[in-house]
Formats: structure tokens, sequence, C-alpha cells
């Protein structure tokens, strides 16, 4: 017998189908339902939410990755394309070690890291220190600081360029004014290198800064006054107190810093276009040159393929070094 | 109710036909072009042709200052096959690798019958640069080759006539210096920095002293004498203060900039800067310059390098056929007029050279054309820009002082032998 069979059919009729009491085992099943419902979501719930974050990250980072993976084993070359795209196996690899220019660049870009990097992280926690003063006014200093990092990095290079201009620019003009013979910035590689460089940190330190300032904010003032109290002076005060417990900022800074050092494009592009010869190339600046100039995609999938394994290889090196000793 | 949507649909429908069926909608086009090659003389010249074709309409879109920076731009238009551009000027280097990447359209079943006569009413040195394995891959815009640029007046007060030969140029860059005594006043500026300009810079005393790149296989076969007379030549020039010491910073606009500034007695430069250094209203030269052909090694001949550029269709274009179009207008004497007479770029047809119009603006076009027919192509492959790439970068390095001559021939052979295969 179902609830249909029970004879007040006629009454129910009259009342609008929805405003009609459910029958009473229909309720049953639907609560159990939603309950067996439930205890699925448990286990896939997080799996189902994670689906749109997946589905974008294959997107944008899987799939590209995948392609350069894919078109580094290949020969991809757009200037000649009656070669095909064959299979070529690790062939642009080998080609990338044996080849000099590879090589150079890498090593300039090494260079530019070594440099830069603890560059920019000296200037900015002095920056940092600075800023964290107790001014009366804050935002002008707050302001200098931010003006660097926001000022896009090819116009940080243009304007260095000018800076550095042998016949035209101010850093000449000064030298001239001082009474020494003023130098071929952009045209004597090491000086080329040491302009390169000091836009580099000009540019970076205030990212350093930035993220420095915050962790300084973090720690209580009442470590210093008890610092102070048990009569530690500013020089202890800075190593007992303000580096250990800025270490976490310092090497999230680090982090960053040393991924976006090797990437390193825009400044030496505008500054010296990696001249004079070859001399301020860096890999980055290679990668560009093979594929956009020469539009051999195969070798230059390659070279960022390497220059990605350079990367993973550095931030590893910080987990391990640093990371690893505060846990 | 009823009857209104009806009729609203009807409308929207009859509407949507009438968009679909007016011209107007399907024929907007977009032209890109470098800073260096005049939009605001450009502009005029596309206006008057959307004046003759209503129901056309042409954006002028302007990029890269340089031919390497356009050319970076088109690559990331065109390998990612963007049907954003239509018609885009690219540089006399550049054909080859075109046709090669099939990014320019074919213009030969455009033309049809007219194909040979279009050909024909052009210098022969571009209906040959032009026409890669047969195909027609763009139409000339303008020629171009480089010139030597002299201060009359400095010239004329210092006794001294317009060279012909190097050593003259050097004797009396030196000799006017002197006389000046002004330290920023320089002998001679040319292209240095690694732009596509600086291989012409070895080139042009590369070829004065008789070399060639290739042998008559055409395999690279770099004549070593000849090339350490011309990077001597230049050394030269460093060494002796007619140029100034970071020639490896400046670039063709750099030279075209210190001229007008009147710091430079003698200036290399394409025909673009006559209009510039005449014109421009900031010039401190206007109505004291002058313009030879490039002079010779004593007892040599003299070399120019060919340049200019040239009008091609997307082969991503969504509208090939009003592209052409607008193309062949643009490539025409009507064209290549305007832009004769309102930039002092070199025509591309012949009988322009005679055009009194054409030669009251540019006298020294006269002599022009026996210059641009005698001028000398830069290598033509598939792979133009890694054989720039090398040369560029070699003479760079030695015009910097950090490699020896034999050293830059060397690597420039053994890469060349590779590229160029």
């Amino acid at each position: 017998m179902t609830t249909r069979d029970i004879p007040r059919d006629e009454t129910d009729a009259a009342v609008p189908a929805g405003l009609r009491p459910l029958p009473v085992d229909d309720a049953i099943e639907r609560r159990f339902k939603r309950r067996t419902l439930g205890d699925m979501d448990e286990r896939t719930l997080g799996l189902i939410l994670l689906i749109p974050v997946a589905v974008l990250l294959g997107l944008v980072v899987v799939y590209p990755v995948g392609k350069l993976l894919w078109t580094s084993l290949h020969t991809v070359r757009l200037s000649e394309p009656w070669l095909g795209r064959p299979f070529v196996g690790l062939l642009n690899y080998r080609d990338a070690l044996a080849d000099p220019r590879f090589r150079d660049a890498t090593i300039n870009t090494v260079l530019y890291t070594l440099i830069t990097v603890p560059g920019a992280l000296i200037v900015g926690l002095g920056l940092a220190l600075l800023a964290n003063l107790p001014f009366r006014t804050r935002w002008p200093v707050r302001l200098a600081l931010l003006l660097p990092w926001a000022l896009p990095l090819v116009f940080a290079g243009l304007i260095f360029r000018w800076f550095f201009d042998s016949t035209y620019g101010v850093v000449n003009d000064v030298i001239a004014r001082l009474g020494f013979d003023p130098p071929l910035w952009l045209t004597e590689p090491s000086l080329a290198f040491a302009a390169i460089c000091i836009a580099i940190i000009w540019k970076t330190s205030s990212f350093m800064a930035l993220v420095l300032l915050a962790g300084l904010q973090t720690i209580p003032r009442s470590l210093y006054e008890a610092a102070k109290v048990d009569g530690a002076g500013p020089f202890q005060v800075f190593r007992r107190v303000t580096l250990p417990l800025l270490k976490p900022a310092i090497v999230v800074a680090l982090i960053f810093r040393t991924i976006t050092a090797i990437q390193n494009f825009d400044i030496p592009y505008a500054m010296t276009r990696g001249g004079p010869g070859r001399t301020t190339e860096t890999l980055a600046m290679y990668i560009h040159a093979t594929t956009l100039d020469f539009l051999d995609f195969g070798y230059g999938s390659a070279l960022a393929v390497l220059m990605f394994l350079v990367s993973m290889a550095a931030t590893a090196w910080y987990l391990k070094h640093i990371y690893g000793t505060q846990a | 109710m009823k009857p209104t949507t009806a009729a609203l649909l009807a409308g929207a429908g009859a509407s949507a036909l009438a968009f679909a069926a007016t011209p107007a909608a399907a024929q907007d086009l977009r032209v890109f072009i470098g800073g260096q090659q005049r939009p605001d003389v450009v502009r005029p010249l596309l206006d008057r042709y959307q004046e003759a074709n209503p129901g056309v309409s042409i954006e002028l879109e302007v990029g890269g200052a340089t031919s390497e920076l356009q050319q970076q731009y088109l690559t990331t238009v065109l390998t990612s096959q963007d049907d954003a551009l239509d018609v885009f000027l690219i540089d006399v280097v550049r054909p080859a690798q075109y046709a090669a990447a099939g990014w320019a359209e074919p213009l030969d079943s455009y033309l049809g019958d007219e194909r040979d006569a279009v050909l024909d009413r052009y210098l022969p040195v571009y209906a040959e640069a032009d026409v890669v394995n047969g195909e027609i891959v763009a139409l000339p815009a303008f020629a171009d080759a480089m010139f030597l640029y002299y201060r009359a007046d400095l010239l004329e007060e210092h006794g001294f006539e317009p060279p012909e030969t190097w050593e003259e140029l050097m004797t009396a860059a030196s000799a006017i210096q002197e006389a000046e005594g002004d330290d920023n006043l320089q002998g001679l500026s040319y292209q240095g920095a690694a732009i596509e300009g600086a291989n012409c810079t070895f080139l042009v005393p590369y070829w004065g002293a008789g070399g060639t790149l290739t042998d008559a296989e055409g395999n690279v076969d770099i004549d070593e004498a000849a090339a350490e007379q011309a990077f001597g030549f230049l050394l030269d020039t460093i060494e002796s203060g007619v140029t100034k010491a970071n020639i490896a910073e400046v670039g063709t606009d750099d030279t075209r900039r210190e001229f007008q500034a009147g710091n430079v007695i003698f200036a290399i430069n394409w025909a673009y800067a006559w209009n510039r250094f005449q014109t421009d209203e900031d010039s401190a030269v206007a109505g004291d310059v002058g313009v030879v052909p490039l002079p010779a090694f004593e007892g040599g001949e003299p070399a120019t390098c060919i340049g200019g550029w040239q009008w091609a269709v997307s082969a991503f274009s969504s509208n090939k056929e009003a592209a052409v179009d607008l193309v062949r207008f643009l490539s025409g004497p009507e064209g290549s007029k305007h832009l004769a007479i309102n930039a002092s770029n070199l025509p591309v047809i012949p009988g322009l050279y005679e055009d009194p119009e054409v030669l009251e603006v540019n006298p020294w076009f006269e002599f022009a054309l026996p210059v641009v027919l005698s001028a000398r192509s830069r290598p033509q492959s598939p792979r133009y820009p890694e054989v720039s790439d090398t040369i560029r970068t070699e003479v760079n390095a030695v015009l910097a002082g950090i490699k020896e001559p034999e050293a830059a021939i060397t690597d420039m052979e053994a890469r060349l032998q590779r590229v160029l295969r």
C-alpha cells in the first residue's frame, strides 16, 4: 500500500501542490539521501572545490611548462619551416652545454645575482631601518621607498643609461667637475657591468626594504625595552634582537629577489643590450634573442629549461641552508 | 504586443543583414610602421586613400624606434598568427625570412595579369629583393642607401671640398676639429652600437676594400685583408680623435641627433636624415648641410649599403583583398612621391628622380639614383637575424676595444659559415 491509496485524496487535491505536506516516507527518504550526500562530500568536497584552481593552474602553469619541455626536445625553427618539427631528444641541451655564448651568459647571470642580491639586501635593510625610525611624518619616507619599486624596470634602465652616458650623462658631469677624467661607462665592459649592478641595486633594494620593514614592525617594542634595561648597546640590540627576529622576512625577501635576479633582463637590455660585444648579456637576454630574434624556439626552450633549473637550485639551496637551520 | 515584437525582430534581422552587407564593416585596416618611418607623413597618405575609397577606414599603429624593435613586435604578432595587423612595413633585409616563415601573403594571385607590369616599374634591386622563390612577398615603399652628410659651412670656412676618399675625410675632419678647438665637435659620426646599422658600418669599408662575404659558389669566405683594412680604418677614426671614443654606444638616430645639434662635421647616415636636418624646428644646421656619396679608399671604388622598406600584407589578415589594394596604392607612384617630398625618402620608381617637385625639395636626388643603383645588399637569408647579430656584435666589440680585429674576423667567419650553410 502506498500513501496515494489513503482515502483523503479528494481534500488534498483542493490544496495547491506546493503546500501539500509531504508524505511521511518521502520525507524520510529525502533526509536519508541528504545524509549520504553529506558523507560523500567529506571525502570529495575538498577535491571538488579544488577543481577550479587545478584547472586554472593547469592552464597557466602545467600546460606552458609542459609545452616548453616538449618544444625543447624538438627542432622548432620558424625561420626554416621546411625542417618540420622533428623530435631530436636531448640534442638542444647538448648544443647548449657546448655553446660558449650560453656559458658566458650563465656566468654573467650568476655574477649579477651574487653582486646585486646581497647589495640590495644591505641597502634595503638600511632603508628599512631608516623608515622604521619614529618620524613624525612617515609618508615622505615611505613614498621614497615605494617609488623605485613602482617604476617599470625598463624605465629604470633607460634612466640609468642616461645617467651613465659618457658624453651627456650626469655621472660623468659630476666626475668632470671634480677634476677627474670621465670614464666611458657603457663602452668599457667592467664599468658597464658595474653601472648595470648599481641600477639593479637601486631598483630592487626598495622591494627588499618593503618586505623587511613589514618584518621589523612585527618585532614587539617590549623586547627592545627589555634589552635596553639589560644594558645592551645599539649594535648588540641589532645583532641579538632585530636580526634573529627579522630572519624569516630576510629569507622570503632573498628568495624572491634571487629568483628575479636569475631572470634579470630589463635593466641590462635597456642599458647596454648586452654590449659592448656580449660582455653584459644575461641568460634571459640570450633566450630572448634565440626565440624572438632568431625564431629558434626549440633551442630557446632548452635554454629556458636550463635557466629554470638554475632557479630551482638556488631556491633549494636557500631552503636547505637558511630555513633548515632555523627549524 | 506580438506585432511589436515581430517588428523589432524583423528590424533587428534586417539591420544585421545590412550590417553584414555594408563594405565599411568589413574594411577596417590596421597598418603598422616604426617611429623612424615618419608616421606624421604616412598618415596624410592614408587619409588620401580613405577619401578616394569611402568605406575603408585605416588605423595607423606606430611602434619600435629601430629595425630590430619593429621586428620584435611583428614577430610577436605573427608567430601567434594574430589577425590584428593587415599591412606592415618590413626592412629590405627581411623578405626572405617573411617568405620562409609564411608571414607575408604572396601577392602574385592578387595582381594577376599585372604582376610583371607592377614589378617592372620599380628599381631592379627592389623588384629582386621583394621576390623570393618566384613569389612577390612585398612591394617597395621607399629606397634607401647610406650617404655622407657634411657641414657645408665648416668645410667652406676652412677651405675643404667634400671628400671623395676616406683619407681626405680624415685630413679634413682633423684639421677642422683642430682649428675650431671645440672638444664637443666630432669629426665623423657613424653607427657603432650593436644595431642593424653596425653591419653597414663594417660592410661599407669592407666592400670598399674589395671584400665580399661569399665566394663564387655562395660559401661564406671572408677576405681577411679587406676586413683588416676595414677594421683598421674604423679604429683609426677613434684613435685619431676624429670619432668620439664611445662610438660603440652610438645608434642611427644618435648620429642624426648629434649632427643636427651641430656637434658633427661628417656623418654617415640614411636618406631620411636630410629632411630632419633641413626642416626640424630644433635643427641647428638647417641650410648648412651638404650630402655626397660615401667616399672610397684611395685608389678603390666607393661602396654603400642598400636599405629601404617594403609594404607587406599579413598572411593572417582577415581582409586581404582590401589590404592588397591599399599596398598597391602605397607602393605606387603617388605614395612614393609623397614620401620623397615630405620625408626625403628615396623613390622606388626611377622616373621620380627627375620629377621637378621632388627635386625642388631634395636637389641632391639628382646624384642619388646612381648611388642607389650601385648600392650593395646585405646577405639574403631566412636566418638573416643571426647573420646580423653575428656581424654587428663583432663590430661592436672591436669598436669598444675589447676584441682584436683578427679574433673578430675569425669568429665572424666561423659563425656565418654555420648560419649561412
